[in-house]
């Protein structure tokens, strides 16, 4: 068991992206109750990198688990929430259902959230989100082309994709338990 | 003609009999309502495992808990094995399976899970979980559980053995001065197209020193090791897992308490 210093602080990657790290080191201890996403292959991972704030999003083409396929242009014209998760990953099953509260709120005007499982079965995925009584659709990354295009190297990661399909905020890590950050972070987008 | 006439009732009674007397296969359909001890019940079975994936009452609740908005955190995860004896011949696994995964308040609702394990031993991925509102209701529950494991309780290669073995399957382990961040003992389900198969696994999580600085954007390797023959049957890189939410109180077990108790 492991682990050297520097692992308890958070730190941000940049000013790019704001990453939470809060218990880091306790989360590694138990890491193997957690399902983890993959990448099949020996030696070294790669380095992932996060697309740039500002630029547009990348299309993609996933089924989710209704067996409905879903591309970036379907949401063009929304505010889109696209999240990385798994079902191991403990902040993932805390937060859906504060992100669940305000996609029933705000989806008639616009918000939209397609939550994309990274390398787990359709099994995983449809009795998680049963648990937690997710209606927003839950899309299956089985072989994690997805979130390794968007350069996810950790879970959950979210990407805030506005109207015009262009990334305005990556979040890696724990942020959305507190209610509070992601009512102020839609604010700009749904003032009412 | 009159052979066809009467040889044609008798194949089809032949074709058709089998499948009307049930022996076409005990396939379940994915969804199914049914009445359970009265009640009434919508399902979604898992076609592999023949256990509920998704369980909702119709025009009831699965349970209703009595003086709910009084119940400490502790009784509240005492919900998931009442709610597993309660429908134990649908879902055919024991509360004594059950071990908490998380229970956390959100707003007024309370998300409650759990894994399944078998002789002790937590089940890769299974899961149990359901919402409680703040009435107390239930109203529906979400399950990745496997009834009919079947897998060896007696280690035939030691933990040391493994433990080479899983290293060895890492290029430059020592260059990369990888450490071995946590370490456990599950089963680990492999779901093929008809079965599964159930491995007792030694499974290790292994990170570069690099990797372990939060700022980074690289991973470590899980490599589960089977207890019975050596082979690895599973070799994945992993992502960085974020967040909090483990119990303020948690202290990591120690690798003798991690292994089976039998």
């Amino acid at each position: 068991m492991l682990c050297p210093g520097g692992l308890g602080s958070s730190q941000a990657r940049g000013d790019e992206t704001e990453v939470v790290n809060s218990k880091f080191l306790k989360i590694l201890l138990v890491v193997l109750f957690i399902s983890l996403s993959v990448f099949s292959c020996k030696g070294k991972p790669k380095k992932s990198s996060l697309p740039r704030l500002g630029t547009a999003a990348f299309d993609f083409n996933c089924y989710d688990l209704r067996g409905r396929t879903w591309r970036l242009n379907e949401v063009r014209s929304k505010v889109l929430l696209l999240r990385f998760w798994n079902d191991g990953c403990p902040s993932c099953r805390v937060e859906m259902p504060v992100i669940e509260a305000y996609y029933r709120r705000l989806k008639s005007e616009g918000f939209m959230v397609l939550a994309v499982n990274v390398r787990q079965s359709a099994a995983v995925a449809e009795a998680f989100t049963a648990q937690l009584d997710i209606t927003f659709p839950v899309l299956l990354d089985s072989d994690g082309k997805m979130a390794q295009r968007y350069g996810v190297y950790a879970v959950p990661t979210s990407f805030l994709i506005d109207r015009q399909g262009i990334i305005q905020k990556i979040f890696v890590g724990e942020v959305f338990k507190e209610e509070k950050f992601l009512r102020d972070l839609l604010k700009h987008y749904f003032p009412r | 003609m009159k052979f066809i006439s009467k040889i044609i009732p008798i194949l089809l009674a032949v074709l058709i009999f089998p499948f009307g007397l049930g022996f076409g296969g005990p396939e379940k359909p994915d969804d199914e309502t049914l009445r359970y001890k009265g009640q009434l019940l919508s399902i979604r079975w898992d076609p592999l495992t023949q256990s509920p994936l998704i369980m909702r009452g119709i025009d009831t609740h699965l349970m209703e808990l009595k003086n709910f908005s009084k119940l400490s955190r502790e009784e509240v995860t005492h919900t998931g094995p009442q709610l597993v004896s309660k429908y134990q011949s649908l879902l055919q696994i024991g509360p004594d399976q059950l071990k908490l995964k998380g229970a956390e308040k959100i707003s007024d609702t309370w998300y409650v899970s759990y894994w399944q394990t078998f002789q002790g031993v937590i089940l890769y991925e299974s899961s149990l979980g359901f919402s409680i509102d703040s009435r107390g209701r239930i109203k529906s529950l979400g399950a990745l559980i496997y009834p009919k494991v079947r897998a060896p309780v007696t280690p035939k290669i030691s933990h040391e053995k493994a433990l080479k073995i899983g290293q060895d399957q890492i290029k430059d382990f020592e260059k990369l001065r990888c450490r071995l961040v946590a370490e456990s003992i599950l089963i680990y389900p492999v779901r093929k197209a008809n079965s599964v198969d159930y491995y007792w696994v030694y499974a290790f999580n292994f990170f570069p020193e690099e990797a372990l600085h939060p700022a980074t954007t690289e991973g470590g390797w899980a490599v589960f090791v089977d207890s019975q023959t050596g082979k690895v049957v599973l070799f994945e890189i992993l992502m960085k897992p974020l967040g909090c939410c483990v119990p303020e109180d948690w202290v990591p077990p120690k690798p003798e308490e991690m292994r089976p108790k039998w």
